[in-house]
Order: C-alpha cells, then sequence, then structure tokens
C-alpha cells in the first residue's frame, strides 16, 4: 500500500474506545483517514472506518472444495481405475474406506489456501519492506494516518479534528 | 456480547498496563537467559544424545533390538505414538474450540500450548516412522507417489495411511494457525530490536504494519481456521482409533474408540499443558498472566475428561460382557486380571481416580497438587496406550501364540529420544518466541484488567 | 574408424528383411521358447519371466559345476540332461544309521535342494520323517571332512589304502563295528573284506537297540528279526512304551497305516482304538485313545496281567503276574483285543527277553500272526546285538583287538559304554572310522576314511526282507571323500568300482535285457517282491518268561527316549532339526528332564515364562548331570524322562554343546540295554535358573470351540456333526452365518481357487511337514535366543493343546493342563489364505493382497514393515524378520544362509528375504507357478495332485491335503463336497470347520473334527 504519498498527520491514541469514537467525529469533520493502525485487533473499529467485512472466508470454502475433488479423484484413480486389486476381499471402489482422507485434504487445502490468499491480498512476505508511521504501534499506542496530498483541508484543520476528537499527540510523518 | 467479562475475575492481574505487557514478554526474549534455563537446556540435549544413539542403533540393527515378538508386533513404539499425538491435542484444541466459544482465558495460555503441541506432534512423528522395518523406503512409499513399480499405488483402505493424512493434516494446520498468531508479535519484538535480530524477526513478522484492514482480515483469518481446526483436532484421534477399532483383535474392534480416544487425548493434552505452564509461569514470573483462575480452569476441564474416560473404560468392561463374545470376554478379563494388570491397574488409578481429586477447590486452585496430578495423568494416559496395544496383542485368538513382551534398553532409548526432542524444541521457543500472545492480551486489558478507567 | 565398421546380421533373416524375423527382432528371446506365451488367464505372468531370466544364472552354473548325469535315470519322465531352471526328480535312499527312506530327490541345476517320500516304496509308504527332510541339509555340511586323514594328516586316498592294507594284514583280529548294516552289495563287499582278513568280524549294535525282542523272536519262533508290523490292520492296538507313530522301527510308515484307520467318512464310520500304557508323553500316547502313565517297572507286570486275561478267555494257563495298580484301563483293552481277534495288535519299546516273549505270546493268542504281523518279511534296520557288543567292548580293553573299523556308527557318543571303547582303543594297534566329520570317534581313530553322503552314492539296500531300494547319486562328490563300500572292495583288493559292483550283482538276476532291467530299476529306485507269509509256531516257555518279569520297583526311574526331530543324534548338526519344535513340549535347542506337575510340586521348582531350573540327575554311580527341567503333563509319576541324540562334543558347530548325552546312562546291567533306569536314580535341585526355548508356552485351548472342534465317535457316527461349533450373527432378520453379513459383494476366482483340508484324526503331530516347508521355502533359522525372543520363522507350525480339567469359564484354571492324562490335539497352523483378509486391509501400500486364485500373496520387496499386518492376524502366522539372517556372523546356526556350501540348499524358485520384511506361508506359490506352466507347456489344465504343497506331500499320513476348489473332480473338492450354493459354492462335510468361523473371513483352510475312539464318559471334550 506504499504509493507515492509521503506526508501524513498522525493522531496519537492509547484507549480503543476513545479511540473509535475519534475516527467517528473527525470522518465526520470531513477528514479523509489513510489508515488506523493498532496493537492489538480493536473489535468495531471497521464499522467506523466503513470496511467492509473480509472475503476470505468464501475463499476457504473454494479451496475446500478443491480438496474434496482432488482426494477423491485420486483415491478413485488410484485404487478403482488405474490398478484395481483384491485387497481383504472388499469392491474395487470401497467408498466408507475415502471418508477419512477426503475430509483431512478438504481441510488441509481449505486452511492453506485461505492463508495464503491472506498473505497475498494483505503484502505479508518475509521480504516485505512495511512503512512504520510509529514505532509505538506495536505496542500500546493507536494511530490515525491522515494523507496530507489525498485531503482537501489544510494541515492545520486536520491537526485541530485530531486534537479535538481526543489525541494525545498530533505528529507529522514524511517518508522520503 | 462479553458479559462474562464482568462477572468473572480478571484474566490478568497486577494492574497492567498495555505496555507493561509488551515489556513483560518481550525481555525474556532480549536478555540473556538464565541459568536454570541453561541447566534446563543441557539435560534436554543430553537425552537427545543417548536418545539418538538408541535410533542409530535400532535403525542400524533392526527392529529386533526392540522386545518385540510374532505376537505382539507393536508395543512402546505405538504406544508413545498415541500418547504423544494424544498430548498434541491441547494446543489446538485451546486456541481453536475456546476461540470459538469466546473463552478469552484462553488468550494466555495458547501461545505456549500451540507450540507444545507442535512439538508432540513432531515428537509423535518419529514413531511411525521408526518403527517401520525399512524406514529408509517407507518413509516414501507411503505417499501416493508414482513408483518404480508401475502404477502400484498406496492402500486407501489402511487405517495407517489415514494416519499419514490426518497427522500431516494436523501437524501443518496447527503450525500455520500457530505462526499466523506470532506474526503481530514478532512484529512487536522487530520494533524493539536493533542489528541482526531486527532483521531475523523482520523477515519472521512478514512486514506487519497493524494496519485495520490487515487487522479485520487476520481476525476473520483466525476464526475461520479455527472452525476448521476444530473438527480436526476432533478427526485426528479418532483416525488415530481407527488404526485399533477397524482391526478384528480383542480388545481392539470396538466403536467406542473414537470420543474415548478423542477425550484421553483433551485429557492428557491439558495435563501437559499444565506441566509446563506451572514450570514456565514460575522461571518468567508471569503469574499476573496465567493466574490461579487459568489454573482452575482447566483442572475442571481435566477432571471432565477424566470422567468421561473413567465411563469409557467401564463401557468396554460392560459391553465386553454383554457381547457374550468369548475372544472380547478374554481380552477384558485378561486386563484386568492377567499378567499385565498392573499396568491396567497405574491406569485405572492414574486416570480414573487422580482427576477426581480436582473436585476440591482446594487441590484444584493449588499450585504443587496440579502439578502432581498433571503428571500423574500423563503417566496414566501412556499406560492406557500401553494396556490397549500390549495386553489386546499378547493374548488373542489362538492361545498358541499367547505370549509377553519384555522391553529392551532401545525402546526405552528411543523413547528417551522424543523427550530429549520436545523439551530442546520447548525451551528453545521459550527463548526466542514470545511465550503469551502478546496482541491478544493487549486486546483484553481494558476489559478484564483490574486498572478500570 | 567409422569407415572400417563392419555390419553384422543376426542372420540371413535380417539380411533379407524377413518379416517373421523383424517381428520379433527386438525380443530377446524369440516366440518358440517352451515358456513364453499366453499363461492361463491372462498375460504372461511374472514367474514366465523369471523362468526366462534364470536361464542365464543356470547356464553359467551349469558351466560351472559338472553334473551327475552320468549313469542316473530321472525319477519322472523327462529327459536325461538337466534343464535350467526346470527341476529333476531321482529316487533314492535316505540312509543315516540305521534309518531308512525311500526318498525323491528334486535337484536344481545338479543341486540336490528337496527330499520328499517315494510313493511307490511300501517300506516307507511314501512318508518321510522329519529327519529324513532335513537331511539335504546335512548334505552341505561345512563341517564334513573334505579328505581321508591319517593320523591327523590329511593324505591321498592312495596312501591310506596303503597304510590300512600294510595294518590289517598285520592284524589277527580285526573287529568292523558298525550300525545294522542292511544294504546287501555292502555286506558282500564286508564279506570280501573277512575273505581276505581271516581275523575280521562284524559288530551290529543300535543305538537304541532291538536285541531284547530279537532274542525273544529267536526263542518264540526260532528266528532272529524283527517283524513288520501292519497297523493298517488293526482294530485295536495296545502299545507299551513303543513310540511307533515317533521313533519306533518306523514311524513314517506306521502314521501311514495309523492313519489309515482313524480316517472317517460316509462310507467309512469306523476307527481304530489306541491303548497306550508309557512313561513319557509320546507321540503315540498323545493319540491314544486311552493313555496310562505307568512306570517302566511296571511295563513286564502290566504286560503279564494283560497275557492272564486273554490266557482266561482261551483256557491257557496263567502265569506268575505281580499285581499293578490300576487294572480297569488295562481289562477293558483285553476285552477290546479279544472282540476284534486278528485284528489287534500288541507292541512293547522294552528291550527286555522276558517280556517280549510275553508280547508275542500275547499276538499269538491273538492270531496276530500271519495279519497285523508279518514275521516272513523280516525289518532288516535293527539287527544289532547288545552282548556282541558289550563282549567287543570286553576285549578291546583286554587288548585282544588289533584292529577296529567303525562304519556308519559312533559308539564313543552313543553307546553306553563309549567311555570305555575310548580308552580301549589306544591298546588297539590300528583305527579306523569311514565317518563323515571328526566325530566323537573319528576323532581317536589312527585313520579316517571319510564316506559320501548318501546323496552322493549308489547303493541298494534291503530294510525289509523281499523288499530292495536303489540309491543314486544326485550331485557328484563334494569333497574327497569315498564310499564305504568302494573303500571296502579297495582293502579287500578288488579293483572294481563299487557302482559297477552294485549294478553287476543287480543285473546278474535280470532277465531280458540287462541295461533296461537296471534303468527302470534305478528310474523307480524300488523293486518289492511278494514274500509268502510263513507258518508261525510259537515255541516258548511263556511260564518262564513270566517268572522272568521283576516285580514293580520303587522310587524315581528314568526312561530316556529320542525325539522326532533329533533322533539318536547323528544328525545333530543339522540346524533344521535342532530348531524343529519337540511335537510335545515345542521345545528346541536343548534336550531337558521332563517331569510331572507333581513331582515339580515336591522339588519346589520355580517356573517362569520359558524359565526354569537346572535339576542334577545322579544315575547309579556316573556322575550326576546338570539338566533343566521341564514339567510334562501326563509324565507318570515318579517317572523321568531325557532325550538321547544331544550333548554332542564334537559334531560340529551346531550340535557341540547343546544339551546334555544321555547314552553314557543307559542301564547294561543285564548285558542287555534297557532305555529304562528303574533304580538309582536320584533328581535334586540345584537351585541355577535355565531358559529353555520354546514356541509354544500355553498349553490349553482355553475350551474354545472356534478353534478346536472335537467329538467321540459313537457320537460321530449318530451324527456327523458332532463336536461342530456354529457361530450366528444376529441380524434385523434373525440370525445368520457370520460369512452372509458383509458391506462387500465379494470377488470370484475365475480360473482356480486353491484350498486345503486338514484332518485332526489323522494328524499325528510329527512335525515333517515344519521341516519340509522350511526346507521349499527358504525359511531361516533364528537360533535359540531368538526362539527365547518368541521370534522364530516358521511359516508352518503346529499347535499342540492340552485338555484342562477347569471346569468351563474358570478363565485362570484353564490356562493349567490335566497333570494325570490330558487329551492331546495336534493342529498344524499355517496363513489360512483368507478370502476376506485382515491382512491385506491394513497394509498401507498394498504389499500383500490377494490373487485371482484366492492366494493371499506377499510382495517382499513391497513391504516397509509396519507389523500391521501380523497384528491383526486372527491366527498369528505372520513372521517379520526381525534382523538380517542372511549372509550375517550374527546367526551362525543359519548355515542355508551364511556359508557359501549351506547356500547350495536354497529354493531359487523362492527369494531369501530381506530385513524387515514380513513373510508367511504362501500355499507354495512357486509349486502352483510351476505346475501350471507344465500344463501349460503341454496345452492342458493341471491335474488334480500334480499341484501340492511342501507340507501336504512330506505328511506320512496323508492329513494335509491340498487342490483346486475350482475342480469338482479335486480330492478336496470331494472331501469337501463342494456344492453351489445360493452365495457361491457351499462346503457340504459336516467334519470341516473353519478356524475361527465367526469372524467371517473365509479361510481357503478347512480343519476336519477330531474324533476320538472313546466311551461317552471319559470323553471330556
Amino acid at each position: 500500500m506504499s504509493d507515492g504519498n509521503k506526508n501524513f498527520v498522525l493522531g496519537v491514541f492509547d484507549d480503543e474506545d476513545v479511540l473509535l469514537k475519534a475516527i467517528a467525529q473527525v470522518r465526520q469533520g470531513g477528514v479523509k483517514i489513510h489508515e488506523v493502525f493498532s496493537p492489538f485487533p480493536v473489535h468495531g473499529i471497521d464499522d467506523v472506518l466503513g470496511y467492509k467485512g473480509s472475503r476470505l472466508s468464501i475463499a476457504a470454502f473454494i479451496f475446500g472444495l478443491l480438496g474434496t475433488t482432488l482426494a477423491l479423484t485420486m483415491q478413485i484413480g488410484m485404487m478403482t481405475v488405474d490398478w484395481p486389486m483384491i485387497v481383504g476381499g472388499k469392491d474395487f471402489l470401497p467408498f466408507p474406506t475415502f471418508i477419512p482422507v477426503t475430509f483431512e485434504l478438504t481441510v488441509l487445502l481449505g486452511a492453506f489456501g485461505m492463508v495464503g490468499t491472506f498473505f497475498v491480498v494483505s503484502d505479508l512476505k518475509p521480504w516485505a519492506k512495511p512503512r512504520i508511521f510509529d514505532l509505538r504501534i506495536t505496542d500500546d499506542k493507536h494511530i490515525v494516518a491522515v494523507d496530507l496530498d489525498k485531503n482537501k483541508m489544510s494541515e492545520a484543520d486536520i491537526k485541530k479534528a485530531l486534537a479535538d476528537a481526543g489525541a494525545q499527540e498530533v505528529n507529522n510523518k514524511q517518508f522520503d | 456480547m462479553h458479559a462474562e467479562a464482568v462477572v468473572r475475575k480478571p484474566l490478568v492481574t497486577g494492574g497492567k498496563t498495555v505496555h507493561d505487557v509488551t515489556e513483560d514478554i518481550c525481555i525474556r526474549v532480549e536478555q540473556a537467559p538464565a541459568k536454570s534455563w541453561y541447566a534446563a537446556m543441557a539435560v534436554s540435549l543430553a537425552l537427545l544424545g543417548y536418545g539418538t544413539f538408541c535410533v542409530f542403533t535400532l535403525v542400524w540393527e533392526g527392529i529386533g533390538s526392540w522386545g518385540l515378538n510374532k505376537t505382539v508386533g507393536w508395543a512402546w513404539d505405538i504406544t508413545n505414538f498415541v500418547w504423544w499425538v494424544g498430548i498434541g491435542h491441547a494446543g489446538t484444541l485451546i486456541s481453536a474450540i475456546l476461540l470459538l466459544f469466546r473463552q478469552r482465558w484462553r488468550m494466555s495460555i495458547n501461545r505456549a500450548a500451540e507450540a507444545m503441541t507442535i512439538f508432540a506432534v513432531i515428537c509423535a512423528l518419529q514413531f511411525p516412522l521408526l518403527h517401520m522395518g525399512r524406514p529408509w523406503i517407507g518413509a516414501i512409499w507411503a505417499l501416493p507417489l508414482p513408483n518404480t513399480y508401475g502404477s502400484l499405488w498406496v492402500n486407501f483402505n489402511s487405517p495407517l495411511l489415514w494416519d499419514v493424512f490426518a497427522i500431516s493434516t494436523y501437524f501443518s494446520v496447527s503450525l500455520v494457525f500457530w505462526y499466523i498468531g506470532l506474526v503481530p508479535d514478532f512484529a512487536t519484538i522487530r520494533d524493539r530490536a536493533t542489528g541482526i535480530s531486527k532483521k531475523i524477526y523482520g523477515a519472521l513478522s512478514l512486514g506487519w504494519d497493524g494496519a485495520a484492514k490487515t487487522w479485520s482480515r487476520y481476525e476473520t483469518v483466525a476464526l475461520v481456521l479455527a472452525g476448521l481446526a476444530t473438527p480436526l483436532v476432533l478427526s485426528v484421534h479418532t483416525i488415530v482409533s481407527f488404526d485399533f477399532a477397524t482391526s478384528v483383535i480383542p480388545g481392539w474392534h470396538t466403536t467406542i474408540f473414537p470420543p474415548y480416544f478423542v477425550a484421553g487425548a483433551i485429557f492428557s493434552g491439558f495435563a501437559m499443558v499444565l506441566t509446563l505452564m506451572i514450570v514456565t509461569r514460575h522461571v518468567y514470573k508471569l503469574q499476573d498472566y496465567i493466574t490461579i483462575e487459568h489454573i482452575s480452569l482447566m483442572n475442571i476441564i481435566i477432571m471432565v475428561t477424566g470422567s468421561i474416560v473413567g465411563v469409557a473404560y467401564i463401557t468396554e468392561l460392560f459391553i465386553a460382557w454383554y457381547s457374550g463374545v468369548e475372544g472380547e470376554q478374554y481380552a477384558f478379563f485378561n486386563r484386568a486380571l492377567g499378567p499385565y494388570w498392573w499396568a491396567y491397574a497405574s491406569m485405572m488409578t492414574c486416570n480414573v481416580i487422580s482427576p477426581q481429586l480436582f473436585w476440591f477447590k482446594k487441590i484444584r486452585t493449588s499450585i504443587a497438587a496440579t502439578f502432581v496430578i498433571s503428571i500423574i495423568v500423563n503417566i496414566g494416559m501412556w499406560f492406557e496406550r500401553f494396556v490397549i496395544i500390549v495386553t489386546s496383542l499378547h493374548r488373542d485368538f489362538l492361545p498358541s501364540s499367547w505370549a509377553m513382551f519384555y522391553p529392551t534398553w532401545v525402546d526405552i532409548g528411543v523413547y528417551i529420544f522424543t523427550f530429549g526432542l520436545f523439551f530442546t524444541c520447548f525451551f528453545a521457543f521459550a527463548k526466542f518466541f514470545p511465550v503469551i500472545n502478546m496482541a491478544e492480551v493487549k486486546s483484553i486489558i481494558k476489559a478484564t484488567g483490574e486498572k478500570k478507567k | 574408424m567409422k569407415e572400417t565398421k563392419k555390419q553384422y546380421w543376426k542372420g540371413l533373416e535380417e539380411l533379407t528383411k524377413n518379416p517373421e524375423f523383424e517381428k520379433h527382432a527386438d525380443k530377446e528371446f524369440p516366440e518358440y521358447l517352451p515358456i513364453s506365451g499366453e499363461s492361463e488367464g491372462t498375460g504372461a505372468s511374472r514367474r514366465d519371466f523369471l523362468k526366462l531370466m534364470g536361464f542365464g544364472v543356470a547356464a553359467a552354473s551349469l558351466a560351472a559345476c559338472e553334473t551327475p548325469v552320468r549313469k542316473a535315470i530321472p525319477y519322472l519322465n523327462k529327459p536325461v540332461d538337466v534343464d535350467p531352471g526346470v527341476p529333476n526328480y531321482y529316487a533314492s535312499s535316505y540312509v543315516n544309521g540305521n534309518e531308512y527312506c525311500s526318498v525323491v530327490v528334486k535337484t536344481r541345476e545338479g543341486r540336490p535342494i528337496k527330499i520328499d517320500g517315494n510313493k511307490l516304496s511300501t517300506v516307507s509308504g511314501g512318508g518321510t520323517s522329519s529327519q529324513a527332510q532335513a537331511s539335504v541339509l546335512s548334505l552341505y555340511d561345512k563341517e564334513r571332512l573334505q579328505g581321508p586323514e591319517l593320523g591327523g594328516k590329511s593324505v591321498s586316498w592312495d596312501e591310506l589304502d596303503a597304510e590300512v592294507a600294510k595294518q590289517l594284514a598285520g592284524a589277527n583280529r580285526i573287529a568292523l563295528v558298525s550300525a545294522s548294516v542292511f544294504s546287501p552289495s555292502t555286506l558282500a563287499t564286508i564279506e570280501a573284506l573277512k575273505a581276505k582278513y581271516a581275523g575280521l568280524e562284524l559288530i551290529e549294535y543300535d543305538q537304541v537297540s532291538f536285541s531284547g525282542a530279537l532274542a525273544a523272536n529267536e526263542k518264540s519262533f526260532g528266528k532272529r528279526a524283527i517283524p513288520s508290523y501292519d497297523f493298517s490292520k488293526a482294530d485295536t492296538i495296545v502299545s507299551f512304551d513303543a513310540d511307533f507313530l515317533g521313533n519306533w522301527l518306523n514311524g513314517a510308515l506306521h502314521s501311514k497305516q495309523f492313519a489309515q484307520t482313524r480316517r472317517l467318512n460316509d462310507k467309512k464310520k469306523t476307527m481304530s482304538r489306541l491303548y497306550s500304557f508309557e512313561s513319557n508323553l509320546s507321540l503315540t500316547g498323545s493319540n491314544a485313545d486311552y493313555r496310562n502313565a505307568i512306570k517302566p517297572s511296571e511295563q513286564g507286570a502290566y504286560i503279564a496281567n494283560l497275557y492272564n486275561m486273554l490266557a482266561a478267555k482261551v483256557g491257557a494257563p496263567a502265569v506268575s503276574a505281580p499285581k499293578v495298580g490300576d487294572t480297569a484301563v488295562l481289562t477293558k483293552a483285553a476285552n477290546d483285543l479279544w472282540s476284534s481277534k486278528a485284528k489287534s495288535l500288541v507292541v512293547s519299546g522294552s528291550n527286555d527277553e522276558n517280556v517280549q516273549v510275553l508280547v508275542n505270546a500275547i499276538n499269538n493268542l491273538l492270531g496276530c500272526y500271519g495279519t497285523t504281523i508279518d514275521l516272513a518279511s523280516a525289518v532288516n534296520t535293527r539287527k544289532g546285538d547288545d552282548k556282541a557288543m558289550v563282549n567287543f567292548i570286553k576285549d578291546l580293553n583286554a587288548g585282544n583287538i588289533d584292529g577296529v573299523l567303525f562304519f556308519n556308527s559312533n559308539p564313543v557318543y552313543d553307546h553306553a559304554l563309549g567311555a570305555q571303547i575310548a580308552t580301549g582303543l589306544k591298546k588297539a594297534k590300528f583305527s579306523l572310522s569311514t565317518s563323515d566329520r571328526k566325530d566323537e570317534t573319528a576323532s581317536l581313530t589312527s585313520a579316517i576314511a571319510p564316506d559320501n553322503h548318501f546323496l552322493e552314492s549308489w547303493n541298494d539296500f534291503e530294510p525289509v526282507t523281499g523288499k530292495f531300494s536303489l540309491s543314486q547319486p544326485t550331485i557328484s562328490n563334494l569333497f574327497n571323500t569315498r564310499q564305504a563300500g568302494q573303500s571296502f572292495l579297495v582293502w579287500s583288493g578288488s579293483s572294481e568300482s563299487y557302482f559297477d559292483f552294485v549294478k553287476a550283482r543287480w543285473t546278474a538276476k535280470a532277465d531280458g535285457d540287462k541295461q533296461t532291467y537296471w534303468d527302470k530299476t534305478v528310474q523307480a529306485g524300488i523293486v518289492e517282491n511278494t514274500v509268502e507269509a510263513e507258518e508261525v509256531t510259537f515255541s516258548a516257555d511263556v511260564a518262564a518268561a513270566g517268572s522272568g518279569i521283576k516285580s514293580t520297583a520303587s522310587g524315581v526311574e528314568l526312561v530316556m527316549y529320542e525325539k522326532s526331530a533329533i533322533g539318536n543324534g547323528s544328525q545333530a548338526n543339522n540346524p533344521w532339526l535342532q530348531e524343529m519344535p519337540d511335537p510335545i513340549t515345542k521345545a528346541v535347542w536343548d534336550n531337558y528332564l521332563t517331569i510331572s506337575p507333581k513331582m515339580a510340586e515336591e522339588l519346589g521348582l520355580k517356573l517362569g515364562d520359558m524359565t526354569t531350573q537346572l535339576v542334577s540327575l545322579k544315575v547309579g554311580n556316573n556322575e550326576p548331570i546338570k539338566v533343566p527341567a521341564m514339567v510334562q503333563p501326563g509324565q507318570a509319576n515318579g517317572t523321568v524322562g531325557l532325550a538321547v541324540g544331544y550333548g554332542r562334543t564334537s559334531g560340529g558347530k551346531v550340535a557341540n554343546g547343546v544339551g546334555v548325552n544321555a547314552y553314557p546312562l543307559m542301564d547294561y546291567k543285564t548285558g542287555a540295554q534297557s532305555k529304562a533306569v528303574t533304580t538309582g536314580v536320584s533328581v535334586s535341585l540345584s537351585g541355577e535358573e535355565y531358559r529353555v526355548a520354546q514356541t509354544q508356552t500355553h498349553h490349553t485351548y482355553m475350551g474354545r470351540e472356534n478353534v478346536i472342534q472335537e467329538s467321540i465317535l459313537s457320537k460321530y457316527q449318530k451324527d456327523p456333526s458332532a463336536g461342530r461349533d456354529f457361530p450366528m450373527i444376529t441380524t434385523y432378520s434373525g440370525k445368520t452365518k457370520p460369512g452372509n453379513v458383509s458391506l462387500w459383494s465379494g470377488h470370484e476366482y475365475p480360473n482356480h481357487h486353491w484350498g486345503m483340508t486338514i484332518d485332526l484324526n489323522s494328524c499325528t503331530g510329527c512335525g515333517a511337514c515344519t521341516v519340509s516347508c522350511q526346507a521349499e521355502n527358504n525359511v531361516p533359522v533364528v537360533g535359540k535366543e531368538e526362539v527365547l525372543n518368541r521370534r522364530e520363522m516358521t511359516w508352518l507350525r503346529i499347535d499342540r493343546y492340552y485338555s484342562s480339567d477347569a471346569e468351563e469359564g474358570d478363565l485362570k484354571d484353564m490356562e493349567i493342563p490335566s497333570a494325570e492324562n490330558p487329551e492331546v490335539t495336534f493342529q498344524p497352523m499355517m496363513c489360512q489364505q483368507c478370502n476376506n483378509a485382515p491382512c491385506e486391509t491394513v497394509c498401507p501400500v498394498a504389499a500383500t493382497n490377494h490373487s485371482t486364485e484366492g492366494l493371499n500373496q506377499m510382495a517382499y520387496n513391497r513391504c516397509i514393515g509396519t507389523r500391521y499386518c501380523a497384528n491383526n492376524c486372527p491366527y498369528k502366522v505372520r513372521r517379520f524378520n526381525w534382523f538380517k539372517y542372511h549372509d550375517n556372523d550374527q546367526f551362525p546356526e543359519n548355515t542355508s544362509m551364511n556359508n557359501d556350501l549351506g547356500k547350495m540348499v536354497l529354493n531359487p524358485d523362492v527369494t531369501v528375504r530381506s530385513r524387515g520384511v514380513m513373510e508367511k506361508c504362501s500355499f507354495c506359490v512357486q509349486r502352483i507357478q510351476y505346475g501350471k506352466l507344465e500344463a501349460k507347456k503341454e496345452g492342458r489344465r493341471p491335474v488334480d495332485g500334480e499341484i501340492t504343497s511342501a507340507c501336504a506331500s512330506a505328511c506320512p499320513s496323508e492329513a494335509i491335503v491340498f487342490g483346486d476348489l475350482k475342480d469338482p473332480k479335486s480330492r478336496i473338492s470331494q472331501m469337501l463336497k463342494l456344492e453351489n450354493g445360493e452365495n457361491g459354492p457351499e462346503v457340504k462335510e459336516e467334519r470341516a470347520y473353519h478356524v475361527l468361523e465367526e469372524l467371517a473371513v473365509k479361510p481357503n483352510v478347512w480343519y476336519f473334527t477330531k474324533i476320538r475312539n472313546k466311551e461317552e464318559k471319559e470323553a471330556n471334550a
């Protein structure tokens, strides 16, 4: 998510409830919030920021379905089609014995597929170079980042709005 | 929606602030480890070393260096396998199921519990591999891969093959679940660290920046993973129990096994978590995070699962008698009164009687008592598997083949090997990883911490 | 270079691009090879391919070893030359000491690898003993002497002959000591020796002597000979310590005859009744319907009383007979004998002349001579004369004998007075042994002229008067050895080869073309002339004999016996025999003192899982010996048993130090050998712990009717399904057979369906089948330590169960066998080839699966060794390779896989299994494939009987029958009365049952219920 923008104003909060109110307030004040950074998940933040719910669960379902198909194709292909062998007097297509493996592969692909998707869409990778607005966001501070280039409002107004909303500090952040 | 948080005692005591959490946990990673840590690690490595020698002997000489024979084809190997897998159930269960049930008290224990799970499953995996007559090829041929015999594939009728899929799936999914949880905490360490460790933790944290959007996806992932992992946890030991339940041997051929095994697994898993947590809690001074409340809650689960297991034992006996099947009846007569009666007795005392002590609040909330019982429980669970495997095999259908099993030093050595492996991994984890899920604990500081605004 | 490269053609066809040739140009072998082409069913089978591959190997070995086809005629109608990959069969005769069996030898690429019975012979009845089966391994014994020796130094035969000639010429008294010689040609050569050296006399002795019986017969009928017995004609048999199903005289034949009287079917619903009065529990005793445990000292008294009972019936005068304890069974026996007059038989193993006279008298009263006893066809394998032997030993020690030749004998080891011989030999100027190894005797003689193994020899035999058999070499001499007969010829100054000598003697009698006669004779291996039964008149003084019976002694009595595996110990260096479980005790690699449970209690013997204690056994004024005690149900109280044939000191690496030597304990007080010592025996605890390796440590079948189903004759006659157990499964639609409830539709076998039946009534438990299986399937020997670890590898075992006195349900006491007189049941157990095999289902890599002919097959090289299949096998017949048993110094006992010579015995058609894989009975699939191949080459289906398993072919009593269930004419289909029901073929024979039928694993092996000829009340089945 690092597009060309360089100049940000950061509002620093340390209480999630204050934060939630604040976000709602500044947004009403017409401030476009670039992103909010927190040390831990804050419940209800999606709504005040107007984020839609994630669709990752759908990805999980699709991958799971893929797993089921794969498992059944593999087992029937190997046991019934490719080389049918008499094993314990069972039929060449002993469906009941296929269930455990089918279940496992469903879960496996479901889980891995979803996590993979998550890493991709959230751009999580070992060599990633994240833009850290403030080191304290992984400790105990919540940061509301406002992109000056994306806002028509003047820097001063934005700072005021944040301060009014209860930010402990209001800082500038420059990326070069 | 979290009404219980109000009525319940605080889950984090000592007036910790969010920043304190960061401090208390990260310091363990940043500081040089204590002498006690070095001592513990040394012992673990010694065990690992000796164990490795025994494993070498086993692979070099052949399975004959174990005490197995024509009648008893499995003994310590599969006993240990099932035992470790069972222990490996707690972590994912705590994180997944308790997450689904929104049990917030899980938050300060799930990290270590999951780590324990991962290591336990690694130990468990040693046995299916080592118990093979020809592990060097078995490791590959047990997988559905194309091979030099033309179109000769694996046999999907075999519960052992189901195990291969069940265990590997469970392991990899648990690993992912665990790692996802670690990412934000790695970020925390990264932002405090400098130099090389900054690089390492930076890579581990996958460039985590704590953005609200990511957090919301993150929570979805955690929730769905939990949803997937929950049936997985139940399926693993169910499928392990199929190894026995689908066979024809009296004492194995039992439909009660899946639930009975799962209950047993949770039982032993929680016990092992307690054993380790009590130590970690003490060494790392985490009394404020892992409170007596946590311990007594886990003790209650142990008591419940222990009772379930007890009921299963009694049901088995009843059904054996009720079935009217000669072989079945003898199998259970032989368990209780045969040459291995002592194993059955230890199992009964350790698994059925000892957890009942947790009815008393005094014992439930006593660290010492909990520690002792948690160990007793796992001894009992080892005997349970031994009883199921050995006493069923050593006297089955044809009396002409009845035989006794005596372990050799290699049997014991390979078991020691897995202990060495387990504790080496766990102590390494305790040093280099945040032993408590900081992000999650932080999220409940305000809601359930003492320092109310 | 390129330019100068020449072009070669495989032949004109290629040059002319002949289309027929082009078609096969790429194939390694052209189409018209006899063994290629479509196998029955679909496609050429893997084994066909192996056969082709065999060509290369075989060709090499052909070039290497010269095969003895020079004068040999194959037994079957096969070309004379050796066909690579195709076995040749030669008729021959197994002779070792005084043991005899007419055999057929299977050779591959000129190597004898398997021995089976010669079905044409009426002397051994087509069966084999375990010793005969194992003897092929003795051929490849590395410890055989490599050539003649003189004073411990190896010399050339010429040097030896010169020395022998010199020594014999100088000697005025020469003794030729030998086991009973029954080879006419050899006897002739000995005559020739006598002719040359007047002072030479032949002294015959038998390890277990019959001289008492011989003397008795001389007294009774004026003929010093052992008659041949025909148990098949006897309805009532009474045996006094004569283990005629074991090593007494001719076990293989007797087993066959006895089994004939025990077989039951719709046409024949009667069977013989066997009474046994004995001290140790023997094979005979364990197959008896009524068994009495008596002390050896009581035997005479019992026989005398029996005589009196019968005499009373004819009104003959009674003899003086000491009282005996329990006469109930004896009276019953007497009545049965009388009611089946002339179709009855009384035998005794005693070597006491008086006892044997009484036995003759009894048989005479019953008119058995001419019916069940044939004195005319005398058994020549037991002619030894104890007195002559004892005198020889006296003379030897007196220094009256200058030269001693030991032929086919090892008296220093196996004669009670062996020690005296050892000392006496020093006094003799010259001594020589023809032993094949430096045994206890040969190591003391000044010269050794090593004899051939019988598989390297030409010879002829007359085991029974008028019944001849030949032996022909199946391989050229492995070492620089020379047949004893040849040596005798040379020493008697003849230059003739022993082969010509034998042939000449035979063709002399021949009318018509001599060569043809000779070829035919060699091919058949036997010539049997009918001997006119002569009129016998009994002329012994019964009263005198009666008064000669000693009154019963008190105190502990020792009874020595021969184990069916080790026998007299001459083959003690054969690991197959050492590891063959004793039929009764199931112990291997040891002999031990069998004591009654009561005595064990009195001694305070502490017993554990295969652990016992050494007791010290003091006999007369012999040094006390330490020997492990083995508690033996059925052992007569106050008696102890000890097997001979162990405690070799120079028998070879395998034999040496195994067990203790019992021969010195044999009683010679009367001048005649007695294998029972009735006085001066004492047993005391030594306190030392000892472990005896047993393959079975649990001795009762816990009253499990799904394992052993037995009944008694009277019930069977009323209802053929007597004793059967019919498990039923309860379903929503009522009770039904277990086999009818299934998730699966099952599989139809299109072509063949191999099956096996085992008649528990015919099986005597002798164990010949187990050795046969071991030889056929390259089953490794693992040694005592590994048997102690319960890891014996035998694919086929014989489960032996004792009855228990505990009442049903008392699970603890049911483990304890009845101490006094347990009923014994033998159950051969091998892979049941289940059609719904539990082992197949659980193998993760499908290494074991089912063939389209109903075989449960193992792919060794696919097996990864999880052992799950073995755990899930209800019959516990799967065997795991715990270690590498081949080419591994840790297993020196396994000679057939650990030394280059021993390896020659391996069956090239069967893989030698590697470490870490599972193995089990394959129904001898290699034999099946071979049989199918032979049939295919002749464009026909296999005929019933031409394909059979190694165990079935070895079984002397024909208890095991193998065949194709798809062939309605086959013997097995007939026995099972196969009929087509709504769900597949159904077995209508009511005696046939599956072990563990309730599991519905549908085995292809059926057992026939065990029926005992007992009265209702005594039967505690």
